[in-house]
């Protein structure tokens, strides 16, 4: 449906029933000029706006040197994600890592979460942290010479980076990968 | 689950009681979590599709988020049933018309819905009635923390909890409190309002969520920006600016009273004298005319009538639910007949 207003051509996103002395009113307008109006339902910003501006340009300049890149966790290509505005696996993020912290930014202006973290990543994160004070703990003593106390400090270190390597793997065999069936079309073509 | 018994109750957020609860109705909170083996609802076949939900189900199931938790899965129930849901507000418009497997956790009292399959994997909510969106976030909380025990939630350090849609990545939440601001509207100052929430990033959306209008003067107010803040930060936002509407809102009724107070009186007792012997009478106008008798309830125009029967008739007097009462599948022309039936005997009892 287009928006009502005779000199608009965009299309109604905005649909409001008015009932004024028990008869119906009813406007379809689109979000600029519902805008206008000062009508509820418009966002500060429209995600096909910012789709159609940043990950357009970026997914139009690929597709005229060739294939455009796919997701290789879901098949996914930046094109249609632009068109859907959904994307196709967590892995996304990473694959269209460069096009996206842009999108990211306009929309929440700010790219660095800073909220709750899962008890599993908060794990990883105390590891990590764990592995720093004990290779900074192993400089002073191999400084010292207490050659006893860097044995015993390399076994624990070698012990937290296993830790630390096996919920990698972890995380890692988890991640989807593409199904053949997009596989097949792209071998097809 | 027998959804039959949701007919014999309205949740317990429309209990309307809770601070505010002249004018605020519920406080909401919306959290969005997917879980990392798997990919996102619309890159899934219908074998992972039933695999991811089949996995959160027993999850759910398993650490008894909250006593008595039901769980529906929508595959099998009749479009009649979903309709319902979706005018409880335990499920969205999306999620009743999706042909995969998908599922809905409710726990008693509606406190607490978790839509499994919807636009990312998880959907969960907290609802309560009235104006207390602190112990609804940490009722969505901890029911976040037992779930993530058994599922690796999608989680990256700098972009948060990823989402379906990049508008919902990062804390993944959505703070939502739903409005009664029907004197706002009859002075003409709901515009300066919706215009004040939108320059602080802040939405406004009708009754039923997004791209749904406003009717019966309902307006919820909720965070846009979900990513660069904590989770306390994103609460605080919506908290600053709840208050200041709720007293625009009362400031307009008292003024109302004071200036124009035989006007606002027959609106309220016409409204009440419709509702209570109209013989036909459309959804959209019984919104309009519980508005404005909901109104008076808290103005002490209408003495005799609890909020509690009121908030029940603007979710009975739905189409799916009266359908659902009279066990028959109506006409909507039959169904005004039956809504109009259906008030006053309510109201009759009240």
């Amino acid at each position: 449906m287009k928006c009502q207003n005779p000199n608009c051509k965009r299309e109604a996103t905005v649909h409001l029933t008015e009932i004024k002395s028990g008869v119906r009113h009813e406007m379809h307008l689109c979000e600029t000029c519902a805008g206008e109006k000062g009508l509820p339902g418009k966002p500060h910003f429209t995600i096909s706006e910012i789709l159609a501006g940043v990950a357009g340009q970026q997914a139009g300049q690929k597709s005229k040197k060739g294939k455009e890149p796919e997701c290789p966790g879901c098949g996914i290509t930046l094109g249609q994600f632009q068109s859907s505005g959904r994307f196709g696996c967590p892995q996304c993020y990473v694959s269209f890592r460069d096009d996206i912290l842009p999108l990211v930014e306009k929309i929440h202006d700010a790219s660095q979460h800073v909220g709750k973290v899962p008890q599993r990543v908060s794990l990883e994160v105390s590891l990590q942290k764990e592995l720093r004070l004990l290779q900074l703990e192993l400089k002073r003593t191999v400084k010292r010479e207490d050659y006893e106390k860097a044995a015993a400090l390399r076994d624990k270190i070698r012990k937290v980076e296993d830790q630390i390597k096996a919920s990698e793997t972890q995380a890692a065999e988890k991640a989807p990968r593409a199904r053949k069936t997009s596989e097949k079309k792209g071998g097809a073509s | 689950m027998a959804l039959q018994d949701l007919l014999q109750d309205t949740g317990e957020w429309l209990r309307g009681t809770g601070p505010e609860s002249d004018i605020v109705i519920s406080s909401r909170v919306r959290l969005a979590r997917n879980v990392q083996n798997f990919h996102f609802i619309t890159k899934m076949e219908a074998d992972e599709r039933a695999a991811c939900e089949e996995k959160i189900r027993k999850q759910i199931l398993a650490v008894a988020i909250v006593p008595e938790t039901r769980y529906v899965e929508l595959l099998q129930t009749e479009p009649l049933d979903r309709k319902l849901l979706v005018e409880r507000h335990l499920i969205s418009k999306e999620h009743e018309d999706g042909r995969h497997a998908r599922g809905l956790a409710v726990g008693v009292g509606e406190n607490l819905a978790i839509m499994v399959n919807e636009e990312d994997h998880i959907r969960l909510q907290a609802l309560q009635s009235g104006y207390q969106l602190r112990p609804t976030w940490a009722l969505a909380d901890q029911v976040d923390t037992k779930l993530e025990q058994g599922l690796d939630y999608a989680f990256s350090s700098q972009l948060g909890y990823l989402t379906a849609c990049p508008t919902n990545v990062g804390t993944g939440m959505r703070v939502s409190v739903m409005l009664h601001l029907p004197a706002l509207v009859l002075t003409r100052h709901i515009e300066k309002v919706f215009q004040a929430v939108s320059k602080i990033n802040l939405a406004v959306r009708g009754l039923y969520g997004e791209g749904t209008e406003a009717s019966g003067h309902f307006y919820q107010i909720s965070n846009q920006v979900t990513l660069g803040k904590t989770e306390e930060e994103i609460l605080a936002n919506v908290e600053n600016v709840i208050p200041t509407i709720v007293s625009y809102e009362r400031r307009a009724r008292e003024d109302l009273m004071k200036k124009d107070r035989a006007r606002l009186e027959d609106r309220v007792w016409k409204a009440y004298g419709l509702l209570k012997y109209a013989r036909v009478i459309t959804s959209e106008e019984s919104m309009m005319l519980l508005s404005s008798v909901r109104m008076g309830v808290h103005l002490g125009i209408l003495p005799g009538l609890n909020l509690r029967t009121v908030n029940d008739l603007f979710i009975h007097s739905q189409p799916a639910h009266l359908q659902r009462l009279s066990e028959t599948v109506m006409e909507p022309n039959e169904r005004d007949i039956r809504r109009a039936t259906f008030i006053r005997s309510k109201l009759a009892e009240a």
